[in-house]
């Protein structure tokens, strides 16, 4: 065990690859947060799949995939955050849609686009060891833009994912807000892509924080142990994808899951002792 | 005489040929606790929502501490207003101490550079609701009506000039009722502060409150304290089918022993 953790911090994939991948943990983890809270889930789940329509786009016209991968998911995450109340349409229907819509178009520009070579498996799965130099200065700037804004308006999402009513009343500006954290998750996708691809983004926007929610007492709490685990996660899930030559996303992801596995199964073990002391 | 800390004239919402408020008028002082009744459907909840600056009137005009309510003003002007909204417990179950929840009703809570801990203000509001031994505890383990007045703990801890309640017993037992209304009662005649409740049984509140407004699209009665609402205005809000029952001296609305008073 030793020798494979050496080794693997020694192959020098691993080393270049690292960094992001905990700079990714690190940004996830801390808007999963939000997305819990804010039950945002099914929308990670739309904006990463529809971002395929902007890879598809990128694609067909030779442009770079990361920016312009982006820029679609941010519109499209800001649409989403617009339609519901502009036409009378369900917030979970409106992301069925355009999920579905820019799925379909993005596989037919990929399928379509002859001249260029894409790796669509890496597109739908991930692969953080193939990150170019190009990307990481990507991922870097928008890992900083995201914590940035993390920090700047945290408190004020906490008081509206409380409770929005009072939060507007007291002159925050709920609407914008809003629409703020929708670009935000719309960039962590595209942040998520490179490491866990465009099936299994939301896995990593969703499980830190529903992990950290079965210890967590209060927010600051929340946080930290959505990073931990966040960062744990993508540790083991990258040894396992190193030692067992598993794609490297599917293991982070996997990894996630058992340990929200065992914090669920120590927690309901914790309520049912508790319930058991209280009846004797 | 006492500052305005409320003053409408000729406020109107909604479509002109069905309003949901009518040219409403009226003027509350700093101190005046006032409450305001009427049937489901009455406009009740709309108008504390537009005095909240939450929903912007289609006519007329509000003032709040002598300021008038704008897009510009709101921001400044709601820093000093609490507000308690009609409770809809669909809130994500956040995991946060109860000292936490009150940190949130400070004024400077959303400014990340500010500091958000401001201790003796949260013990203080937490103290007012006596649910000071509570502080530490996990807001999700709390009872209905605990959290309930951790909520107006949080809407008092900024400490307002002006407090506007929507139905705030509604997860309350009568004893715990009647110990908010002293509560707000004891508040507005030591800190100045104004309180505008709207509630639904006016018999829990007449004894408590300075005036009542009988609100059904317009308001069809302000009754002062001591002061006898007239059948017609029951009859006008609530229909002819209304009961009229007896009720005890020193109630808004009450003519001891000849039966003139109407519970909804």
């Amino acid at each position: 065990m030793v020798d494979l953790l050496a080794e693997f911090l020694t192959s020098p994939v691993m080393q270049a690859s690292l960094l992001p991948a905990l700079l990714i943990a690190v940004v996830t983890a801390s808007m999963s947060v939000m997305v819990m809270a804010h039950r945002l889930s099914f929308l990670t789940v739309g904006v990463s799949h529809a971002s395929l329509a902007g890879l598809g786009i990128a694609v067909s016209l030779s442009l770079p995939l990361l920016p312009v991968a982006t820029v679609f998911a941010v519109a499209i995450a800001l649409l989403l955050a617009l339609m519901p109340k502009r036409q009378g349409i369900s917030e979970d229907a409106g992301t069925g849609i355009l999920f579905a819509g820019s799925m379909a178009l993005g596989i037919v520009l990929i399928s379509t686009a002859t001249t260029t070579r894409v790796d669509l498996f890496g597109l739908l799965f991930g692969n953080i060891l193939t990150v170019s130099g190009e990307e990481k200065i990507w991922l870097y700037f928008l890992g900083s833009l995201i914590l940035v804004a993390m920090l700047l308006a945290s408190r004020a999402w906490w008081s509206i994912a409380f409770d929005a009513v009072t939060a507007e009343a007291s002159g925050l500006p709920v609407g914008f807000l809003r629409m703020l954290l929708y670009g935000l998750v719309g960039l962590t996708v595209i942040l998520c892509v490179k490491l866990a691809g465009i099936v299994l983004t939301a896995g990593l926007l969703v499980l830190p924080a529903a992990c950290a929610w079965l210890w967590g007492r209060s927010l600051a709490g929340l946080w930290l142990l959505s990073v931990l685990f966040s960062i744990t996660g993508t540790l083991a899930g990258l040894i396992w994808s190193y030692a067992y030559e598993w794609p490297s996303g599917a293991s982070v992801v996997l990894a996630l899951c058992v340990i929200f596995t065992i914090s669920w199964a120590f927690n309901w073990g914790r309520t049912w002792a508790k319930q058991n002391d209280n009846k004797g | 005489m006492a500052q305005s800390i409320v003053n409408i004239s000729h406020l109107s919402f909604g479509p002109s040929n069905k309003p949901i408020l009518d040219n409403i008028s009226l003027n509350v002082e700093a101190g005046h606790f006032m409450g305001i009744v009427g049937p489901n459907g009455a406009g009740k909840s709309t108008l504390i929502n537009i005095i909240a600056g939450l929903v912007a009137p289609d006519g007329g005009h509000i003032d709040l501490m002598g300021e008038c309510l704008t897009r510009f003003s709101r921001h400044r002007l709601l820093k000093q207003i609490g507000f308690l909204h009609q409770l809809h417990d669909h809130q994500p179950r956040l995991p946060m101490r109860v000292r936490d929840v009150v940190a949130m009703g400070l004024a400077q809570y959303a400014t990340p550079w500010k500091r958000a801990n401001d201790q003796q203000a949260i013990m203080d509001a937490l103290a007012l609701v006596d649910m000071a031994e509570l502080a530490n505890r996990d807001f999700r383990q709390l009872s209905g009506g605990q959290r309930q007045r951790v909520r107006l703990a949080r809407a008092l801890v900024k400490k307002p000039k002006l407090l506007l309640l929507d139905e705030p017993s509604a997860a309350l037992d009568s004893v715990s009722q009647d110990r908010l209304f002293r509560l707000l009662r004891k508040l507005c005649d030591d800190t100045g502060m104004c309180a505008i409740m709207v509630e639904h049984d006016i018999a829990a509140i007449s004894s408590h409150v300075d005036s009542v407004a009988c609100l059904n699209r317009q308001i069809h009665h302000h009754a002062m304290k001591g002061e006898n609402i007239p059948d017609d205005v029951w009859r006008a809000m609530y229909g002819e089918h209304i009961q009229i029952v007896a009720h005890d001296a020193g109630c808004i609305g009450c003519q001891p022993g000849t039966g003139a008073h109407k519970h909804g």
